[in-house]
């Protein structure tokens, strides 16, 4: 239900300022309840300032909807409501993967609270702690409660600036599967395990006991994770959304540092909705060495050029340009198996454009180029373009071989010595019938 | 005109003796045909040599030429026989003229084959 508190946030988007917009839409649906709500206007503000519209839900309110006549009705949906069990009818676990397939990204938060998306966290493999179990370190000394951890910010990152102040933390870690559609984002610290809020440390006593076994653990957990489906769109999951709220924003870590949860909020909206990290496949093209007009089938063993143009999309200006930086793209020239897989590297000189030549191979038969470029964090990209591969036809061999000039000779003297032969045959019964003439004339 | 030796020298070999009476008994029209034979068979026995020893490709031509000496041996020798005149009892409806044109015809169409099939 819109409200007027609704309508004053859309009119000051508007009129906000634009500093980076995403590439798949600015419609933002939050999911919070009505009592901590206000917990996060920090961070709507950075998503306004950013060129979002927000629109705001309770989770048992069944307007607005996430979905309109089997069409989505929002490009982003951020769930903070991590503790809620009971949601309306349309947010179920199948209707959000639903919406992931439709091109929706969501930017989830997980708690100590089992809720319906906890089972949905498994289906991305994450594996979650048993309930009521969530991240307690202590270390480094600190007058919080053992349950908010300050997390360092990964040295190099592709989604997290570097140079980030440490970040608040609160809430429950994960294990990631062996999913390669996942990308840890933030690891738990090394001191950090996940245990009852209230037995910490007899929780370490009895692990030492059984020799470490069953102790949720270590930087192998994960406080923040993203996932990016088949189809392009993101999916990022939080241990806590207290990550996000105003106290942490402005919490500070140490004297007069404050702390990196800004900074991330932005890095993780940035990825998650779109911004960062955009590739898109503009073209490919294929022809001839010689030419530059692409044929629907060619000849074995032809010398074939691949051309690729790829862009990136710069949330600054709002605008797709050309990129060059991708080093380690391959191509396939594939029949059922990859028969020539090359690399395709940049073309010096024309930015976005990746250009390789090879040799067709000598089996005929439908192929196809394929590239198939998967990075963790990266959009994926993938083309498959079909061609046939004839056999050469009957005067396209290759003629007149150096190897085959005894048999040309041999062919050539035969017919020369035979044409000889039968003039001189001739010649000489011409000769004859004379003779036997002159003879009989005596 | 100083007579001539009576006795000839005996033939020292079978070959010899071969080689004498073919000389002697063959007329020359038939040394002709000969000729061009021998000649067929050597350029048939460098090809295959060629073929044997080095390398069978290309294939094809291999054929072609090898095909080409060897059916123009084998219509040549039917000319050979066909005009030899002690075989006059076994072609009375051929004549020599009809055979030279059967030969020549028959050649000309392996060529357009050789040729075709060369490469």
């Amino acid at each position: 239900m819109l409200s007027l508190y609704t309508f004053l946030l859309f009119f000051l988007s508007l009129s906000g300022l634009l500093h980076a917009k995403s590439s798949d839409g600015d419609s933002v649906l939050i999911l919070v309840e009505e009592s901590h709500k206000k917990d996060f206007s920090l961070f709507y503000e950075d998503l306004k300032e950013h060129g979002y519209n927000l629109t705001f839900r309770a989770p048992k309110d069944e307007k607005p909807s996430v979905v309109d006549f089997d069409v989505p009705a929002f490009s982003h949906i951020v769930i903070l409501a991590s503790e809620s069990k009971n949601f309306a009818k349309d947010i179920t676990p199948q209707s959000l993967v639903e919406l992931l397939s439709g091109g929706t990204n969501l930017l989830i938060g997980l708690s100590a609270k089992q809720t319906p998306l906890t089972s949905l966290a498994s289906e991305f493999s994450l594996i979650l702690p048993p309930p009521a179990t969530p991240l307690i370190s202590f270390f480094p000394e600190r007058k919080d409660p053992p349950s908010v951890i300050p997390i360092n910010a990964p040295a190099s990152s592709l989604i997290i600036s570097p140079n980030t102040s440490p970040i608040w933390f609160s809430g429950v870690p994960f294990v990631l599967g062996s999913n390669p559609l996942l990308v840890p984002i933030l690891n738990a610290p090394a001191e950090s395990f996940a245990a009852d809020s209230e037995g910490g440390p007899d929780v370490l006593v009895d692990a030492t006991e059984r020799g470490g076994e069953g102790l949720w653990a270590g930087s192998q957990l994960s406080v923040a994770s993203g996932f990016q489906t088949t189809n392009g769109a993101r999916v990022t999951w939080l241990g806590g959304v207290d990550m996000l709220s105003d106290k942490f924003f402005k919490k500070d870590v140490s004297k007069g540092v404050k702390s990196g949860n800004a900074r991330f909020a932005r890095d993780i909206a940035a990825w998650t909705f779109q911004e960062s990290l955009v590739l898109r496949l503009d073209s490919t093209t294929h022809h001839l060495v010689n030419s530059t007009i692409p044929q629907e089938q060619y000849t074995t063993n032809d010398n074939l050029v691949f051309t690729a143009h790829i862009s990136r999309f710069h949330p600054r200006t709002a605008t797709w340009e050309p990129y060059s930086g991708i080093k380690d793209m391959q191509l396939e020239f594939t029949m059922l198996d990859p028969h020539i897989r090359t690399a395709l590297p940049a073309v010096a000189g024309s930015p976005g454009t990746y250009s390789t030549t090879f040799r067709a191979p000598d089996r005929h038969g439908v192929f196809k180029f394929v590239v198939d470029y998967k990075r963790q964090g990266w959009t994926h990209l993938q083309s498959s373009t079909t061609v046939a591969l004839v056999p050469p036809r009957h005067d396209g061999y290759p003629r007149f071989l150096s190897a085959a000039w005894p048999y040309y000779a041999g062919a050539i003297s035969t017919s020369v010595a035979f044409f000889i032969f039968s003039a001189a045959w001739l010649a000489g019964e011409s000769r004859e019938g004379k003779k036997a003439k002159g003879s009989k004339a005596q | 005109m100083p007579p001539k030796p009576a006795t000839a020298p005996a033939p020292s070999s079978a070959v010899q003796s071969l080689w004498k009476a073919y000389n002697d008994q063959t007329p020359d029209r038939l040394k002709f045909i000969d000729a061009f034979l021998v000649f067929l068979m050597l350029s048939g026995i460098v090809q295959f040599a060629y073929c044997v020893l080095v390398t069978t490709f290309p294939y094809n031509a291999f054929l072609s030429g090898f095909g080409s000496t060897v059916g123009q041996f084998v219509l040549t020798a039917s000319l050979r026989s066909q005009v030899n005149p002690q075989n006059k009892n076994e072609f009375k409806d051929v004549s020599p003229e009809r055979a030279f044109a059967d030969f020549a015809i028959g050649s000309i169409v392996l060529h357009f084959f050789v040729f075709n099939f060369l490469g």
